[in-house]
């Protein structure tokens, strides 16, 4: 049996991993692709939690998270074809416009 | 201890995947490596008696999200375009703090040790506890979420359209 | 989770079985392919090298082998290399969670005198009897759309990149519909394992009272058995669906820029592939191992009949999907979208309300 408080560390070094590509990358789907990894530590911490204290909830969570994920990709990433397409450039910093 | 040694091995692999992933100038490179490390946490889903999770990860994050990701790389043509690099400043910050941050957690979670000790019986999570939990408990939400994938899908794809002009008339 | 020395040596066995098996599919399937296409087209296959034609294999790997391996200029080294590995992987981990024969109690063995194995333990003919035994095979065969993405962008061609990204759209459409047709066999069965599915097949039914018919599963689910298949030869990219390798008939879509080895294994994950189908097609519907009408003991002989009978099986799936590459045309891509959203789709909708009609009647 694997401590509940190792699946927390790693979590924890998962989530700080995504924070830096969100922070310091400027290609968009890069900082996408870095939330989806904050996104995924945060689903390792909700299991191993429910592993802890043997509840279900935990499970039908980290289920519904993937499900919003899923959607959010999708969107976000639609919204990034839109960006490219108007701009040619998916670098964050040249999105500085509300309107041209 | 069979147990604590595939944890190790497959910890550092999500670890060095995930690095790879925000360090590599290629962002198909990144993708792949992003795949590789959802898998590695699909192993640790399964560590955690939580096998459902597992498949479900690998069938919608590896196998559905990224590989929408990918499309989107590979059509956009990205991997041309040369990233500038990020100002030293905000990359010196961006570090300097996630390290940080890290490090505190760390601190804290090292600090709490052990939390209590695990139960002894087993952990029944298996799909069928999980859709009696979904259809039981947690129909509303279970329905909300199937709404909230449609509205995902309509808005995805009208946002993707080629500017269509709202005044064509039917003919 | 006890377990010892002889459970590990028993696992053992069983992968190196199922290993060789899956590695001599290709050098089979090739020759068998060709003679049939021959046979279908009324002419005379490859008959040269050995008595008819049966070392040709030999002679196609050989030319694999000596072949000059090509790698484009600007292609991406890393990636244009693994990219036929990551092919392999799904086609090569998929079969491991199908039971390919009956579970047995293994006899007592000496030799020599001397005890050698002490008798009573059962040995079930499947690498690995998970809980989600259907959800693993859904979860890795997601992934098998990753080689054929990363070597059509790996090899810098245009034709590559088309005919990969075309490829990966097709292939995941489709599994919306393989999965949801496989959700009429697992409300049968009760439970995600694919032993308890097989287990579910080896009743018969009573028609009339009188007449026992074998209680496989494409009899009840017949829409779900058709669309299953169906969806199996566009997850495989075999024809009618391969518009993604035969892209505009004069370039070979995604391995456009493979030569020698590299290409060979993916013409390997392709059969590969296509056997795993075949042996899930058998599981889910055929009955697996379950040989019709015959209670098979749970002794050694049974189990090699059962093994036998399942091989039969799984030999007969991939015969008809070499059948229907030589007879049937391809599907145009916009059709083959088309189909594959507005009219599976549905219809596996259509199939999942029928069986849980046909369970709530207590006809199944």
């Amino acid at each position: 049996m694997i401590p509940t408080h190792y699946f927390l560390i790693l979590s924890a070094i998962l989530f700080s991993i995504g924070v830096c590509g969100v922070l310091t990358r400027r290609n968009g789907i890069t900082i996408f692709m870095s939330i989806e990894l904050m996104v995924n530590a945060v689903n390792l911490t909700f299991l191993a939690y429910a592993r802890q204290n043997h509840s279900l909830h935990g499970l039908v969570f980290v289920f519904f998270i993937m499900a919003i994920a899923a959607a959010e990709a999708a969107v976000g990433l639609a919204i990034f074809i839109s960006l490219h397409r108007h701009r040619e450039t998916i670098d964050v910093d040249e999105a500085n416009l509300m309107h041209w | 201890m069979f147990e604590l040694i595939i944890f190790f091995f497959f910890a550092v692999v999500t670890i060095v995947f995930a690095l790879m992933v925000i360090l590599h100038r290629n962002p198909v490179v990144g993708a792949l490596s992003l795949v590789a490390s959802f898998f590695a946490l699909a192993v640790m889903y399964i560590l955690l008696e939580a096998p459902f999770m597992a498949a479900l990860q690998v069938i919608v994050y590896a196998g559905a999200i990224m590989v929408l990701f990918l499309f989107v790389i590979m059509l956009l043509n990205l991997q041309h375009q040369a990233e500038p690099p990020t100002r030293p400043v905000q990359q010196f910050l961006g570090f300097f703090l996630s390290i940080a941050f890290c490090l505190t957690l760390l601190f804290y979670i090292v600090k709490a040790g052990t939390i209590a000790a695990l139960p002894s019986t087993p952990f029944v999570s298996d799909a069928r506890a999980i859709g009696y939990a979904l259809f039981e408990k947690y129909i509303f939400p279970f329905e909300m979420v199937s709404i909230l994938l449609l509205a995902a899908i309509v808005g995805a794809i009208v946002l993707s359209q080629r500017g269509v002009s709202l005044d064509r008339r039917p003919d | 989770m006890a377990f010892d020395l002889t459970d590990i040596i028993l696992t053992f066995v069983k992968i190196g079985i199922i290993l060789g098996v899956m590695l001599n599919v290709t050098p089979i399937m090739v020759i068998i392919e060709r003679r049939a296409s021959a046979l279908i087209q009324d002419r005379m296959g490859p008959n040269r090298v050995g008595p008819g034609g049966l070392m040709q294999p030999f002679a196609d790997a050989l030319k694999f082998v000596l072949k000059e391996d090509v790698i484009p200029a600007k292609a991406h080294k890393a990636l244009y290399t693994l990219a036929p590995m990551f092919g392999l992987i799904p086609a090569l981990t998929t079969i491991a969670v199908v039971p390919w024969g009956r579970p047995f109690i293994i006899p007592e063995m000496t030799m020599f005198g001397r005890r050698l194995f002490e008798g009573g333990r059962l040995f079930e003919p499947i690498v690995a009897d998970v809980n989600i035994g259907l959800l693993l095979i859904f979860a890795l065969a997601s992934l098998s759309v990753y080689g054929i993405t990363t070597a059509g962008w790996a090899s810098n061609s245009k034709y590559s990149l088309f005919g990969g990204i075309r490829a990966s759209a097709q292939m995941i459409s489709y599994e919306l519909a393989l999965t949801l047709s496989a959700v009429g066999v697992l409300m049968a069965a009760g439970s995600l394992r694919l032993t308890d599915v097989v287990a579910r097949q080896t009743g018969h039914f009573l028609l009339f009272d009188t007449i026992q018919i074998p209680a496989w599963n494409f009899i009840p689910m017949f829409l779900g058995f058709v669309i299953f298949t169906v969806s199996a030869f566009a997850e495989t990219n075999r024809l009618p669906f391969d518009f993604p390798e035969a892209e505009a008939e004069l370039v070979a879509g995604y391995h456009t820029e493979y030569s020698s080895m590299k290409f060979a294994m993916f013409f390997m994950s392709e059969y590969m592939a296509m056997m795993t189908m075949s042996a899930l097609i058998v599981t889910l519907f055929f009955g697996g191992w379950d040989i019709p009408w015959y209670n098979e003991p749970a002794t050694f002989p049974g189990f090699l009949l059962s093994a036998l009978a399942f091989l039969a099986k799984v030999g007969f799936m991939m015969f008809v999907f070499v059948w229907v590459r030589w007879t049937i045309p391809r599907l145009k891509y916009d059709e083959l979208m088309r189909i594959g959203w507005k009219v599976f789709l549905p219809l596996a909708v259509v199939n999942v309300v029928v069986v849980a009609l046909l369970i709530a009647m207590g006809w199944v």
